[in-house]
């Protein structure tokens, strides 16, 4: 075998702080075939993105390549005159970083940025730029780029504005690409297309590939190899289906814990007798904005949740979920419509006196370090609802806090501490502890593990479930992380731009989806199994497009325009939400009628 | 490895820090202890008129005979305590109305802003001068007038913090607690928001001290005979002409090294927030 394309020795980067030094790399080695795709994973702060950075010879302000080698075609790299390894750095090896939008000049077309970052490493004229710069934008599946090349960075989607970096890192035809966390912050539909453009373009140029990612979808659907970093060193390096059926060390077992588990049981369905706990009717949400639009952020939702169960609320960012999750605790009035809790109209309570009924009704938070007070303890913070609702002495509650740490699984020596000092999955737990500390009926989940690190999101999942079991709270589980649902949730409510377009059983929803939002969302869902990669099917199913803006709605099914079973009925009619046979409800008139059937 | 590296601007900033607590310390010190340790009453004429700076008399005397090194070391009981008082009540009042501004947006705060907009676009000196004026000359009401000024700041800078408070997560976790709105706003808001108005405050002290003496030195500060540097700047000005420099020069000097002590050590903080 001929030597490979990148091979990094013994790699280490530092950074020199008041005291010491701190060694963010630690003597990482691995090696690059060309045509490969590799991924990184491992923690925030694991040095997956300092390493890469190192590999192309750059350091973070402050930082120093401390030793090692990056043999790039047998020439070390590190020890390149600047000006050479500047134009190996464009031509041969191109990086695409996160936010993208930051990463493009704001002023300039986005044209004539990919003809600058191709002439600046070719031969070429300024209209060769131009034409080379189209074509790139047209390989990346962007349409119409004869017109885009001349739109600016913030005319761009999110979506558009990574594409727009791909196609500028691939324009000189490198053979390495670096991606570090390239999809993070697209929804699921145009993450799925934009990697699937990636993966399309470097298997016709055979470059290789290395992904940094906390998201085990993408290495199991894209990678061929996983390379675990923790504290700096390449702790495993394993073929993806390897490393997916028999990860050898501890923290890859742990990332992978939620693969490794038993799903919830499946629910009885005999809760038909059962009053439900929660029960939404006709709820509505609309904005008014400056100038007088209207923005619909939630229509006609219609739900029960019953006690001991969880809902899951699925959808892409701006289809609602949080809306919903919000009204339910009357942190947002709804315009239109109510929810009952035990039968009970908690609208027509009055607010001041709504607030003592809030013990019963808690909410969990995305970002823990931004929903616990920052200046308070980890003990003040869970007394402060116990102040509120209860008349506890002072040692009752100091024994009820010690319970809730027992039973988050926070030590109690960590009272005293800020949450500064925690890590964010310690700080999420803080965040359950308190909203369960007064022994809620009902809690909201609003995307508790999107941003935790990949070990943490598979523990809260764990603890939520098993609290979940100890208890019996009903869940409202709000995510776009249908690998985290599908292990949770006994049902499921798929949103879109306002709407519940499917509500089922999980089975129902995950196995045999009906709706075309619901078949195309599961199937952009990058699901953490490398048996079943999305690039391996003969039809990648998806949408096309981006969501509409939630201004001005159309009149017909608001699908109609990305919908690839659409027929012209669908752009006029009102959709309604309809019962199937199997008890499942959907909005669409052809699946309904059964005009339509997969 | 075990070298201490630092960022030479970062040392220049350490050192502008530690000299700048060196100033307000001494200030302070003086502000207390600065009459007992004068080596002359800074109010009785030693008998020695117009003396330029000896052994006897370190800074001098002045045209009727006070010693200037005790009186510049008695000022700081004056001018210190009056811009700190100052401070202190503007930045009490200022973080509340603030506060209050920030956290229920309305009419009240669209009303308290536009009163700060007016108190402010008025020349600071001037409307000093003129409340002073209105309400009598004295230290009660000069600390009064400072406040009344330098307020409108405070309320500024806690309103900003908070409008960016209010909107994190933590204020939304209160609420679903069940939280009233005046807990969340004093207990959780207020303790968040008052970084840069404490600031701040060093600063402000600084430009209290400024006006104080400018103010005594038109003569609508402090009387006379009262230890103060703009009190003596302004008696020694006459003498200038004549070749004394040193009833108005020392004083002045006493006035720069201590707001610029104040701005100094504002200025470090102001860094080590960010």
């Amino acid at each position: 075998m001929s030597a490979p394309l990148l091979d990094v020795r013994d790699l280490v980067v530092t950074f020199p702080t008041r005291r010491s030094e701190v060694t963010v790399v630690d003597r990482l080695s691995f090696s690059l075939e060309s045509g490969e795709i590799a991924g990184i994973v491992g923690e925030s702060g694991a040095g997956k993105s300092t390493a890469v950075l190192a590999m192309l010879g750059l350091v973070r302000h402050g930082g120093r390549i401390a030793g090692g080698e990056v043999l790039f075609d047998g020439r070390d790299l590190l020890s390149l005159p600047r000006e050479e390894l500047r134009h190996v750095r464009g031509s041969q090896i191109a990086m695409i970083t996160q936010n993208p939008r930051q990463s493009l000049h704001p002023m300039l077309k986005i044209g004539r940025q990919i003809s600058t970052a191709y002439r600046s490493h070719n031969q070429a004229t300024r209209p060769e730029g131009m034409r080379k710069a189209v074509s790139m934008l047209e390989m990346v599946g962007i349409n119409d780029a004869e017109r885009r090349v001349t739109a600016f960075p913030h005319e761009l989607s999110g979506g558009m504005a990574q594409r727009t970096l791909i196609a500028m890192a691939l324009s000189s035809g490198p053979r390495l690409l670096v991606a570090d966390e390239p999809t993070s912050g697209l929804d699921v539909t145009i993450q799925a297309q934009v990697l699937d453009e990636m993966w399309d373009t470097v298997q016709e140029t055979g470059s290789a590939v290395l992904i940094v990612t906390q998201d085990l979808g993408i290495i199991a659907n894209y990678c061929d190899r996983v390379l675990v970093v923790e504290k700096g060193r390449n702790i495993e390096d394993a073929p993806t289906r390897k490393f997916f059926r028999a990860p050898e060390q501890d923290y890859s077992r742990r990332i992978l814990s939620l693969q490794r588990q038993e799903k919830l049981p499946e629910p009885e369905e005999s809760h038909g007798s059962e009053q439900p706990l929660i029960s939404v009717q006709g709820l509505g949400k609309e904005y008014i904005l400056e100038g007088g639009e209207v923005l619909t952020a939630v229509s006609g939702a219609d739900f029960e949740i019953y006690r001991g169960r969880t809902l899951g609320v699925v959808g892409e960012s701006g289809s609602g979920k949080t809306t919903v999750g919000m009204t339910l605790l009357r942190l947002t009035e709804p315009t239109t419509g109510g929810v009952l809790v035990d039968a009970e109209p908690i609208g027509e309570i009055p607010l001041s006196a709504f607030r003592n009924y809030r013990s019963r009704l808690q909410v969990v938070f995305q970002d823990p370090f931004d929903a616990l007070n920052p200046r308070w303890s980890v003990h003040r913070l869970l007394r402060e609802p116990l102040d509120l609702h209860t008349k506890l002495t002072a040692a009752d509650k100091r024994e009820r806090i010690g319970e809730i740490m027992d039973m988050i699984g926070l030590p109690r020596t960590l009272g005293a501490v800020t949450t500064r000092q925690l890590s964010a999955g310690q700080q999420q737990r803080v965040s359950i502890g308190r909203a369960l500390i007064t022994d809620p009926d009902f809690v909201v989940l609003d995307e508790p593990t999107s941003a935790l690190p990949p070990a943490a999101r598979a523990e809260i999942i764990t603890l939520l479930a098993e609290l979940q079991r100890k208890l019996g709270i009903a869940y409202l589980y709000i995510s776009h992380d249908l690998t985290t649902v599908e292990y949770l949730c006994h049902d499921v409510a798929v949103m879109y731009l306002s709407q519940i377009v499917e509500h089922g059983t999980r089975s129902q929803v995950f196995e045999d989806p009906q709706h075309p939002y619901s078949r195309a969302l599961l199937a952009s869902h990058l699901f953490q199994d490398p048996d079943q990669r999305r690039i391996d099917r003969e039809i990648r199913e998806t949408l096309t497009g981006e969501i509409p803006s939630p201004v001005d709605l159309p009149t017909g099914c608001y699908l109609a325009s990305r919908c690839p079973e659409a027929v012209p009925e669908c752009r006029e009619r009102p959709q309604t939400l309809e019962t199937l046979p199997d008890g499942r409800k959907i909005r669409c008139w052809r699946i309904t009628e059964g005009d339509l059937v997969w | 490895m075990t070298a201490r590296q630092e960022h030479p601007a970062a040392a220049q900033r350490n050192i502008l820090l530690w000299v700048g607590l060196a100033i307000v310390a001494t200030s302070l010190l003086l502000a207390v202890f600065g009459e007992v340790l004068s080596p002359y009453s800074p109010v009785m004429p030693t008998g020695n008129i117009s003396t330029p700076p000896s052994a006897q008399h370190w800074f001098g005397t002045d045209a009727t005979g006070l010693d200037i090194f005790s009186r510049v070391i008695s000022a700081p009981r004056t001018d210190v305590t009056i811009a700190l008082a100052a401070a202190g009540l503007s930045l009490v009042a200022g973080s509340l109305i603030g506060l209050v501004a920030g956290f229920y947006r309305g009419s009240l705060s669209e009303l308290i802003m536009r009163v700060s907009d007016v108190i402010q676009s008025f020349p600071v000196f001037i409307l000093a001068m003129i409340l002073v004026a209105l309400s009598g000359r004295s230290t009660f009401n000069l600390v009064l007038a400072l406040a009344f000024l330098y307020t409108p700041i405070f309320i500024r800078l806690t309103r900003a913090e908070v409008l960016s408070q209010r909107s994190r997560t933590y204020v939304q976790s209160a609420r679903a607690i069940g939280a009233s709105e005046l807990r969340i706003s004093f207990r959780h808001v207020l303790p968040n928001s008052l970084a840069p108005a404490l600031i701040q405050a060093s600063v402000v002290i600084g430009w209290g001290i400024l006006l104080t003496a400018g103010l005594s030195f038109i003569g609508a500060g402090v009387r006379p005979p009262t230890p103060e540097w703009g009190l003596m700047i302004s008696k020694g000005a006459n003498s200038i002409i004549l070749g004394e420099w040193w009833p108005s020069v020392f004083p002045g000097l006493a006035i720069s090294l201590t707001v610029f002590g104040f701005a100094a050590v504002g200025n470090a903080l102001e860094r080590a927030y960010r």
